[in-house]
């Protein structure tokens, strides 16, 4: 038994780790954390899917070919570094550029492989060379909120459902434009948030919780007002739990 | 086939995996200390609200926090029905009519 999380406070946290037989397949674990990721992610999928076919229909007005804007879609799999991307892309800008910011707008995800790694210690390397491919916000706040340790199964449940309803929505966005001309008089942007923030408030059990989400609610919109280009999320992840980490003991009881 | 898109979205790709991918792999392996274990436990507490709070407060580099602003009331609606336990599905819905209603309606 290695040391890798401290000892669950909830007595649901216990006997979630993975199960070795799990990753080659066939573990009925893998199936039920599969479902239980696809139907914990079902509030997203309209918004993933409009927000792929937004994309879709932006990137093929602003002069990509379709083959290019779903080649991205593929291979980056990111939606807000391709929606910063397409318009620099059409604007002509320098390819370090736009690759750079690329780079700045996804470094939130070294925080989100750490956090999720532990996980995955029986999983062999080449399933984590793609699981890592569909490391998505979205995937990570369920993942983490569902199970502590979080459990490997949801999160890719999760993601494939993310990532089925992102592509098939950018499909459809280039063969059709984007579905609803403005997500936002819909309220559908407002879904990012309200699941970001749903799965903060059923994670604050004690007042040290607390403390820490109302710091990094703090710091991350102060950060934002300050810079632009998601460094928030970096900036405050890292600072408010390495403080906290920091400062309180190691495995409370 | 244009080479310079397709180099640029191969760099986008490669940037990105090295996002992803490089601690995944390592920390995937190898145990803990357990004040690593920690930090990696609270990462998510921190990392929720920064995702969500600037998503809902700040809009074009300004604050928004007037009572005139959706997205706050949508964010009370999350927060009284999250803190009841209510569905998921049910919360984020509930939320995003919220939002737009008022908008809507402004």
């Amino acid at each position: 038994m290695t040391p890798r999380v401290a000892p669950g406070e909830d007595p649901r946290d216990t006997g979630v780790s993975v199960d070795p037989s799990g990753a080659g397949g066939g573990g009925s674990r893998a199936l039920t954390g599969v479902g239980e990721g696809v139907v914990a992610t079902l509030a997203l999928v309209p918004s993933v899917f409009v927000y792929g076919t937004v994309f879709g229909g932006l990137a093929v007005q602003a002069g990509l070919r379709s083959v290019e804007v779903w080649g991205m879609s593929l291979l980056v799999f990111a939606g807000a570094a391709q929606f910063v991307a397409v318009p620099m892309l059409a604007a002509g800008a320098s390819p370090l550029a736009i690759i750079v910011t690329t780079y700045v707008v996804n470094m939130r995800h070294y925080l989100m492989a750490a956090t999720l790694a532990p996980s995955f210690h029986h999983f062999p390397r080449g399933w984590l060379a793609l699981v890592a491919h569909l490391l998505n916000d979205e995937s990570f706040a369920v993942a983490v909120a569902r199970r502590t340790p979080p459990d490997p199964w949801v999160y890719i449940g999760s993601a494939v459902a993310v990532s089925g309803s992102f592509l098939a929505g950018v499909l459809v966005g280039t063969r059709l434009g984007g579905l609803v001309a403005d997500p936002a008089r819909w309220g559908l942007d407002f879904a990012f948030p309200a699941v970001f923030l749903a799965l903060v408030v059923v994670q604050l059990r004690h007042r040290v919780d607390w403390l820490i989400a109302l710091a990094s609610a703090v710091l991350s919109t102060g950060v934002a007002l300050a810079l632009a280009g998601n460094w928030h999320i970096v900036i405050a992840g890292v600072i408010v739990s390495g403080f906290a980490a920091l400062i309180l003991t190691p495995e409370p009881a | 086939m244009r080479t310079d898109v397709w180099l640029v979205i191969g760099g986008m790709a490669l940037v990105t995996y090295l996002t992803r991918a490089p601690l995944l792999l390592v920390l995937a392996r190898r145990p803990l200390p357990p004040r690593v274990a920690l930090w990696l436990r609270l990462i998510p507490l921190a990392v929720l609200p920064a995702l969500a709070l600037p998503l809902i407060l700040v809009e074009r580099g300004r604050l928004v926090a007037s009572l005139g602003h959706p997205p706050l009331w949508g964010a009370v609606v999350v927060v009284a029905l999250a803190a009841r336990r209510v569905n998921l599905f049910v919360t984020v819905a509930a939320a995003v009519a919220t939002v737009a209603l008022l908008r809507a309606l402004g």
